[in-house]
């Protein structure tokens, strides 16, 4: 599996990207200086609680910030062009195309209204400029290549025929029709159930060698099934990053010890379990590493320094000054 | 499936009809004001009071037990049979047979205006939410909703025909239909009736559209690159079209065709809204009752319409 | 209180709602003490007739027996007719003052009409459900089929055009839609707990239909009657405007209709009737927008 893989090339590179949200109440810096590469035709899991800031990572990838909140600093390298700083016009020729997006709901993400083959077949005439008879065989390509039967009846209808499982790869499906160099996935099997999830997960397993995944998630199970390489990200930053095998066999971090260590030791499965405490208040956030206030191991520098990042291995770093010489 | 929606909005329909024609016989019958005292006041003295009542009683039938009355009632109405108008020596059916066409385009071409212009307003509004833009068309809605229509008629005759001279003060019967002075002579009476239907539409076009702006399904066909104005026709207003069209058909019985009626008067249009009123004083009855009858019932029919047409836009109650 | 302090707050910040209760309390203060303060609105006097109001001037010709000629005059306002007169020298501001009146009964008497009938069959078809809510839903359907205007044209014509005919009138046929919301606010409370724990503990139908569901409906009721108001307001003056008003009374849409006749010559006959018009429409709908936010229990 992984000889086939290829390893030397980048093709998305993030650097100290800020998102910040200006509410009525505060700055929230959802996404606070993030740096990591993609690299061709691997998956990258980011793992973390609800309201980690993953999503708002995926989304500042593809320029889909809305108000009251912003890229404030940072760059998105996508073959070489920062598009951080990427005209709208620009971006809407990249997403759907270059980059797509799968989403967590797919009930909420289809449009109700509209057959399941037109919302396929939209983003192959904007892109691709296919003609009608081209864009419906593609389509009905598409939906084969996700596993579901029947693909020409299908095409013409509704959402609301489809079950949930289905609609996922509908969703998938449409985001794969353009043959994307980048494929985010927001947490797109959570609103599954287990079989259903298996099933969806294989897909992606599948795209391995032709498309570079970006995988959210909060379930170290589907981390260990799929990922390549992982991101721990809590309260807007990461605290650890590395190689999928390594970092969950022998995690460093107080917090990913905390993920990982409450799982049945052995094989890795299962959901998150709960950590004592919860996600600081994004707006008052406290001075030091951002985690100090949960950690079982915090030490006094914790609380009035922001760890930098310490290599562990040339697969694995962490940010945290049990390992860091500050 | 779909069939048998249609069948049972159809059963439905025929109910309250029934009801409609009911309620009608229940206004007529219980109260004071009886046909025959009416027409018998208009008769004025002169003839045998006594006498005259007698044979009008025997003639409308008022003398026979109140549910042999309801019968004969019902069966007329059925057979087309709305009795005779005493003001225009016709039978009501005639009368309008003759009338309703001005009725029609007068509501036709107002609701065509109100509807269009309701929409792009209101989308802009909605797209544009919180601008200057948003404010103006917000506070002109307004404006538009407490206008008593018949006053804003007159307001633009007074404007448009009498100090400008754009526009006739009334309007002409002898112009062919499909004329263009036929559509210029109903230039004033649309934009009365209209404005007061475009405030109302725009303002629930804005509140659907910016409910729909909020959907999942928006952030995804934005995800998949598509250029913002597909995005807001083909995804946002197509979802947020469907509750305005439950609205606009509730809103038909509500206020339009109260709006007709008055806008035909104030005009001249020869429309049913007006004939009734010449009735009123003229006393004839049948006319005012037959009106507002018909008026119950386009506004059935038009409800079924647009219940069925609504099964057409939205594909999940198809399969109901 | 009904409307609780953090309410009245909200409602204070709205501009325009405050300055439509402003106008809708000077209008009642008006129809009240005005008619003291004015003239008689049937006074008839020829020689004022036709005077337009106070600041402008007007050309107009009469025909003068005695020289056998049309005499052109100007004739000016002035402020013993603050507001003109019509073709009979009636004083147009009392004849308003008088309408103000009018309007300001029929609105409040006609809306409680309808309010009350519209609570009840809401809340008992609601609350009791089965076949009576569907009788009753399928009854207002019935009513709600009828063009408004043309079946309160239907009633006052077929029992006479008199005040309490009209306001009557107006009423029991205005009442369909504040059944529909009543009753849709009542399914959802009904459902909730308090309910089924005053039935627990043995409370009659009546006990819970007075003492918790319609207490609880009374924002709404209270937005749903504001709003309300305007439409009856209009209601009457339309119907006055086509002659079906009370004769012995001065209605706006009375004079609205005079004014039409005479659009030429004495246009703020007009213009003034349907000016108070708009604008206390204008007020009662913004008082019932803002009522609506604040007591709207989704925006807190």
């Amino acid at each position: 599996m992984r000889l086939t893989r290829k390893v030397n090339d980048i093709v998305l590179c993030v650097r100290n990207l800020r998102t910040y949200f200006f509410t009525e109440k505060g700055e929230v810096a959802a996404v606070d200086d993030i740096s990591f590469d993609l690299k061709r035709g691997e998956i990258l899991c980011i793992i973390g609680e609800s309201g980690s800031g993953k999503t708002a990572t995926a989304l500042s990838i593809l320029g889909l910030i809305d108000k009251p909140g912003a890229i404030v600093s940072g760059s998105i390298l996508f073959n070489g062009t920062d598009i951080a700083k990427l005209s709208e016009g620009k971006m809407r020729n990249l997403r759907g195309n270059k980059i797509s997006m799968v989403f967590q709901d797919a009930s909420s993400s289809l449009n109700p209204v509209l057959r399941i083959g037109e919302q396929i077949t939209e983003s192959l005439v904007q892109h691709l400029k296919l003609d009608k008879k081209q864009t419906r065989e593609r389509a009905v390509e598409l939906l084969a290549s996700v596993g579901i039967s029947q693909p020409e009846e299908r095409l013409d209808e509704y959402p609301h025929q489809f079950s949930g499982g289905m609609k996922q790869r509908v969703m998938i499906a449409m985001a794969l029709s353009c043959n994307p160099e980048v494929l985010i996935a927001d947490e797109p099997t959570t609103a599954l159930d287990v079989t259903v999830q298996a099933q969806v997960l294989d897909i992606f397993k599948e795209l391995k060698n032709s498309t570079s995944v970006l995988y959210i998630t909060h379930d170290l199970g589907v981390v260990s099934e799929i990922a390549d390489r992982i991101i721990i990200m809590y309260a807007g930053k990461f605290l650890e990053m590395g190689d999928a095998r390594e970092v969950l066999m022998d995690p460093k971090h107080p917090y990913t010890k905390g993920l990982v260590g409450c799982l049945p030791s052995g094989k890795i499965k299962g959901r998150l379990v709960s950590i004592q405490g919860s996600i600081p208040n994004l707006i008052d956030l406290p001075e030091g590493c951002v985690f100090c206030p949960r950690c079982p191991d915090a030490m006094e520098i914790c609380r009035k320094e922001t760890p930098s990042e310490t290599g562990i291995s040339d697969k694995h770093s962490v940010r945290c000054h049990l390992y860091g010489s500050t | 499936m779909k069939k048998g929606y249609i069948a049972e909005r159809l059963l439905y329909t025929l109910i309250i009809a029934w009801g409609v024609m009911t309620a009608t016989f229940v206004i007529l019958r219980i109260g004071p004001g009886s046909p025959a005292d009416r027409y018998i006041a208009n008769l004025g003295a002169g003839h045998n009071v006594t006498q005259v009542t007698a044979a009008i009683e025997t003639r409308y039938g008022l003398d026979k037990p109140l549910y042999e009355q309801y019968f004969e009632y019902m069966g007329s109405l059925l057979r087309g049979d709305w009795g005779w108008s005493f003001s225009t020596s016709m039978p009501v059916i005639e009368l309008i047979k003759t009338h309703w066409v001005y009725s029609f385009q007068l509501i036709l071409l107002s609701s065509i205006f109100a509807i269009v212009l309701g929409i792009l307003i209101g989308i802009y509004s909605a797209v544009r939410k919180g601008t200057k833009a948003d404010y103006i068309a917000t506070f002109f809605s307004f404006i538009g909703i407490s206008t008593p229509n018949f006053w804003l008629g007159i307001m633009l005759i007074l404007i448009f025909s009498v100090r400008l001279g754009w526009f006739q003060t009334y309007y002409d019967t002898g112009l062919s239909t499909f004329s263009l002075a036929n559509l210029k002579a109903l230039v004033l009476p649309v934009v009365t009736l209209g404005t007061g239907m475009v405030a109302g539409y725009s303002r629930y076009v804005r509140s659907s559209m910016l409910e729909n702006l909020r959907r999942d399904f928006v952030r995804t066909a934005r995800a998949k690159g598509l250029p913002e104005h597909v995005v807001i026709v083909k995804h946002v207003f197509r979802n947020a079209l469907l509750p305005v069209v439950t609205i606009f058909m509730w809103d038909m019985s509500a206020i339009v065709f109260g709006g007709a009626y008055l806008t035909e008067v104030i005009f001249g249009i020869p429309g049913l809204g007006r004939i009734s009123f010449n009735a009123i004083f003229a006393d004839d009855y049948a006319v005012v009752v037959a009106v507002t009858l018909i008026g119950a019932f386009v506004t059935l029919l038009f409800n079924l319409v647009t219940d069925i047409a609504y099964t057409q836009l939205d594909p999940r109650i198809k399969y109901d | 209180m009904i409307i609780e302090k953090h309410h009245r707050e909200k409602i204070k910040k709205n501009k325009p709602a405050v300055l439509g209760l402003l106008f809708i309390i000077l209008l009642f203060v008006t129809a009240i003490l005005g008619p003291f303060l004015t003239r008689d609105p049937n006074e008839i006097n020829f020689n004022d007739k036709n005077l337009p109001p106070v600041g402008f001037s007007i050309e107009q010709s009469m025909y003068n027996i005695k020289t056998q000629e049309l005499e052109v005059t100007e004739r000016k306002g002035s402020w013993e007719h603050p507001l003109g007169t019509d073709d009979r020298g009636r004083d147009m501001l009392a004849m308003l003052v008088s309408g103000a009146r009018v309007s300001l009964e029929v609105g409040f008497l006609a809306t409680g009409i309808a309010i009350l009938i519209g609570t009840f069959i809401g809340v008992v078809s609601a609350y009791f459900g089965g076949w009576l809510d569907n009788a009753l839903m399928r009854f207002t359907d019935v009513i709600m089929t009828f063009p408004f205007f043309l079946l309160l044209v239907l009633i006052v014509y077929m029992y006479g055009p008199n005040m309490v005919f009209v306001i009557l009138a107006i009423g029991l046929t205005g009442w369909t839609g504040a059944a529909r919301l009543v009753r849709s606010e009542v399914l959802s409370l009904r459902t909730l707990d308090f309910v089924t724990a005053s039935k627990a503990l043995g409370a009659s139908d009546p006990h819970i239909i007075l003492r918790h569901l319609v207490p609880n409906t009374m924002s709404s009721i209270i937005v749903i009657a504001t709003l309300s108001i305007p439409g009856v307001i209009l209601a009457e003056a339309a119907l006055s405007f086509i002659g079906l008003g009370d004769p012995a009374l001065v209605s706006w849409g009375k004079v609205l209709n005079a004014g039409q006749d005479s659009l030429v010559t004495t246009w703020w006959v007009a213009v003034e009737p349907g000016m108070i018009l708009f604008l206390t429409v204008l007020a009662f709908n913004f008082l019932g927008d803002g009522l609506r936010d604040a007591l709207d229990p989704k925006s807190e």
